[in-house]
C-alpha cells in the first residue's frame, strides 16, 4: 500500500513537470531544456517570498506563482522570441544556454545550501495515515492534489477554450494560425508562461516537502523521460508517462537497490526509444522534427 | 465606378535576400470585384498571394520594392495576423485546415477583433447556411474530410474572419470538375451577398476565365498581359496556351504544333 502512495506521489511530481515539456513543445516544436532550472528559479522564488510574507503563506504562495508566470514569458519575449524563424535545434541549444546560465546564477545568489522554505512559512508537514497503513505527509497529498487540478484545467482549456483550441491550430500550423489573425508571439509567451508555472508549481511543493538545495534540477530533468516516453505532444501522454515512469523507479528501488534510481528513468527512455520511439501517445511524424 | 480596395504597385519579392520571385507587379481589385490572376508553375502566383497576406518568419521573405496599399493603407511586410485582422484572409493551396482539430473547432480559431459574441455566432450560422454540408459534419476531424469538404471549410473559416478581400488559391486543385462548378457557384453566391471582393489564383484558365471580372496573366514573375474576360478570351495566346484552343477548336496532328511562345513585353 505504501508502495502504491510512493508511486502515485513521483508520478504527480514527474507528470506536474512533465507537463512543461509538452505545452512548449506542441506549440512551438521546442524543447525546453532549462525546464528543470526553471522549475528550481521558482522553488527559489518562493523561498525569496516566504522571507516577505513570512505570516502568510497563501499570500508568499501566490506572489512566488506569478513571479514565476513572469518569468515565464520574459524568457519568451526576450530570449525564445528571437528565435523564432530560426532552426529548432538552435532554439534547443539557446534554451541548454539558459539553463546553465540560471543555474549559475542561482548558485551565486542563493548559495549552495540546503533551505527549508516550509519553515518561514509555518508550515507543519505532518503526516496523514491513510487507509491501509500508509501515510502521505501533507506537502506530498498537496502535490497530488495540486497535479489533478493543473491537468484538469489544462485539458479543459485545450479542449474547450477558445485560446486554448487557439493554442492547438497554432501547434499544427503556426503559419496558418498567423494567416486566420492570431497573433503567434502571444500564443508562445502564453505557453512559456504556462508551462513555467507548472514547473515552478512542482519546484515550490517538493521544496516545501523535502527541501531546497542546487541538485532540485536534476529532478527537473528526470521528468524529461516522462514527457517523451508519453510522446511530446500529449498532455495525457505526459500522465501515463509519469506513471509508468515513476512506477518503475520505486519498484526498482524497493525490490533491487536504492542506487537505481537516478538511472531508472533514463533506462525507461531508451527502452522507449527502441521500442517506439515516437511515444505512447505521441503523433508518429512528429518524430523527423525533433 | 467602385472603390479601389486593393492596389499593387510594381511588387518585387525576394526570398532568402537572394531569390527575386516576383517583379514589377502592378495590380489592383476594385470592391466586389473578382479579379483573376493566372499562370503555369512557378508564375509567381502563389508569391504574390504570400506578399499580400503578410510573410512569416521562417519564410525568409521579405517585398524589397514597390508597396502594398489595402483601403488606403500601406500593408506590404506587416505580419500576417495584422493583415489578416484588417480583412484580407488567404485561403491556402494545401494545409488549408488544422487536421487534428473538429471542423466546429477550425471554425472557432480565427481571431476577428470588435466582434462581440453574439454577433460572432449569428455570423457562424450565416456561414453554415452558404455550405449546409458541413452542418452535419461538425464534430468530424477536419483531416478526414474529403478535398471539397476541406476546401468549403477552408473558405468557410476565412469567411468567419470578416473577410473583405478573400484571397484564394488554386481552388481547383486535385478536385473533381463536378465539384469545382459547384464551389465556385458557391463562391459567387456568397460574393453576391456579402459583397466581398476576391482575388482568384489558378492554374486552370478555363475556370478563372469564366468568373473573373478582371484577369492578370503571370509568367516568370511578372505580368505580361491583363484585361477583362472579352480581352483575355479573344487572346490568341490565352486561347493556345492556356485553353488550348488554337485553330479554332479544330483538331491538329503533333506534327503541326510548334512548341515557341510569342516574345512578350512586360511593364514595369
Amino acid at each position: 500500500m505504501q508502495l502504491a502512495v510512493n508511486i502515485t506521489v513521483l508520478a504527480a511530481i514527474y507528470a506536474l513537470i512533465a507537463c512543461g515539456y509538452v505545452l512548449v513543445y506542441r506549440v512551438s516544436r521546442v524543447l525546453n531544456l532549462a525546464h528543470g532550472e526553471l522549475m528550481m528559479l521558482g522553488a527559489y522564488l518562493l523561498l525569496m517570498t516566504a522571507t516577505q510574507f513570512s505570516s502568510h503563506w497563501l499570500a508568499a504562495l501566490t506572489a512566488a506563482v506569478l513571479l514565476s508566470l513572469s518569468t515565464g514569458v520574459l524568457v519568451y519575449v526576450f530570449l525564445m522570441r528571437k528565435m523564432t524563424g530560426e532552426m529548432v535545434l538552435a532554439a534547443v541549444l539557446t534554451t541548454v544556454a539558459l539553463g546553465i546560465l540560471l543555474r549559475g546564477a542561482m548558485v551565486l545568489i542563493w548559495s549552495a545550501q540546503q533551505f527549508y522554505p516550509a519553515q518561514p512559512l509555518q508550515i507543519a508537514n505532518v503526516a496523514i495515515a491513510l487507509p491501509g497503513g500508509a501515510r502521505i505527509s501533507l506537502c506530498a497529498a498537496l502535490l497530488v492534489l495540486t497535479t489533478a487540478l493543473v491537468y484538469g484545467a489544462l485539458l479543459t482549456f485545450l479542449r474547450f477554450g477558445r485560446w486554448g483550441v487557439r493554442m492547438r491550430a497554432a501547434g499544427q500550423n503556426p503559419l496558418l494560425a498567423a494567416q486566420r489573425g492570431i497573433n503567434l508571439h502571444a500564443i508562445y509567451a502564453l505557453a512559456w508562461g504556462l508551462s513555467t508555472l507548472t514547473g515552478a508549481l512542482a519546484g515550490m511543493l517538493i521544496a516545501l516537502d523535502a527541501g531546497l538545495n542546487q541538485t532540485m534540477a536534476i529532478i527537473g530533468l528526470k521528468a524529461f523521460p516522462a514527457a517523451l516516453v508519453g510522446g511530446l505532444d500529449s498532455l495525457a501522454g505526459a500522465l501515463a508517462g509519469a506513471l509508468i515512469v515513476a512506477a518503475a523507479e520505486i519498484l526498482l528501488i524497493n525490490y533491487v537497490d536504492p542506487l537505481l534510481s537516478e538511472v531508472v528513468p533514463f533506462l525507461v527512455l531508451i527502452a522507449m526509444l527502441i521500442v517506439r520511439p515516437w511515444g505512447l501517445f505521441g503523433t508518429r511524424e512528429e518524430l523527423d522534427r525533433v | 465606378m467602385s472603390t479601389l480596395l486593393l492596389c499593387v504597385d510594381k511588387l518585387e519579392v525576394v526570398y532568402q535576400r537572394a531569390i527575386t520571385a516576383v517583379q514589377g507587379i502592378t495590380l489592383s481589385a476594385r470592391e466586389g470585384q473578382i479579379v483573376g490572376v493566372l499562370g503555369t508553375n512557378g508564375a509567381g502566383k502563389s508569391t504574390l498571394l504570400r506578399a499580400i497576406s503578410g510573410f512569416h518568419g521562417i519564410d525568409d521573405a521579405r517585398v524589397t520594392e514597390g508597396s502594398i496599399v489595402f483601403k488606403g493603407r500601406r500593408i506590404e511586410n506587416s505580419e500576417p495576423h495584422a493583415i489578416a485582422q484588417t480583412g484580407i484572409v488567404l485561403v491556402p493551396e494545401r494545409d488549408k485546415v488544422f487536421p487534428n482539430l473538429t471542423v466546429a473547432e477550425n471554425l472557432a480559431v480565427p481571431v476577428a477583433p470588435k466582434l462581440a459574441g453574439s454577433e460572432r455566432r449569428r455570423r457562424e450560422t450565416q456561414v453554415m447556411q452558404f455550405f449546409p454540408k458541413l452542418g452535419a459534419l461538425r464534430n468530424r476531424t477536419a483531416g478526414l474530410l474529403s478535398g471539397g469538404e476541406r476546401q468549403m471549410l477552408a473558405i468557410a473559416t476565412a469567411l468567419v474572419c470578416r473577410v473583405e478581400l478573400l484571397l484564394v488559391d488554386e481552388l481547383s486543385l486535385g478536385l473533381a470538375p463536378v465539384v469545382v462548378d459547384d464551389l465556385m457557384a458557391r463562391l459567387m453566391q456568397i460574393k453576391r451577398e456579402l459583397g466581398i471582393t476576391i482575388v482568384l489564383v489558378e492554374q486552370s484558365a478555363a475556370v478563372a476565365l469564366a468568373v473573373a471580372d478582371y484577369s492578370y496573366v503571370l509568367e516568370n514573375g511578372r505580368i505580361v498581359l491583363d484585361g477583362d474576360k472579352a480581352r483575355l478570351a479573344s487572346h490568341a495566346d490565352i486561347q493556345e496556351f492556356y485553353l488550348g484552343n488554337a485553330n479554332g477548336g479544330q483538331r491538329r496532328s503533333y506534327r503541326d504544333v510548334k512548341q515557341y511562345r510569342r516574345s512578350r513585353r512586360w511593364y514595369g
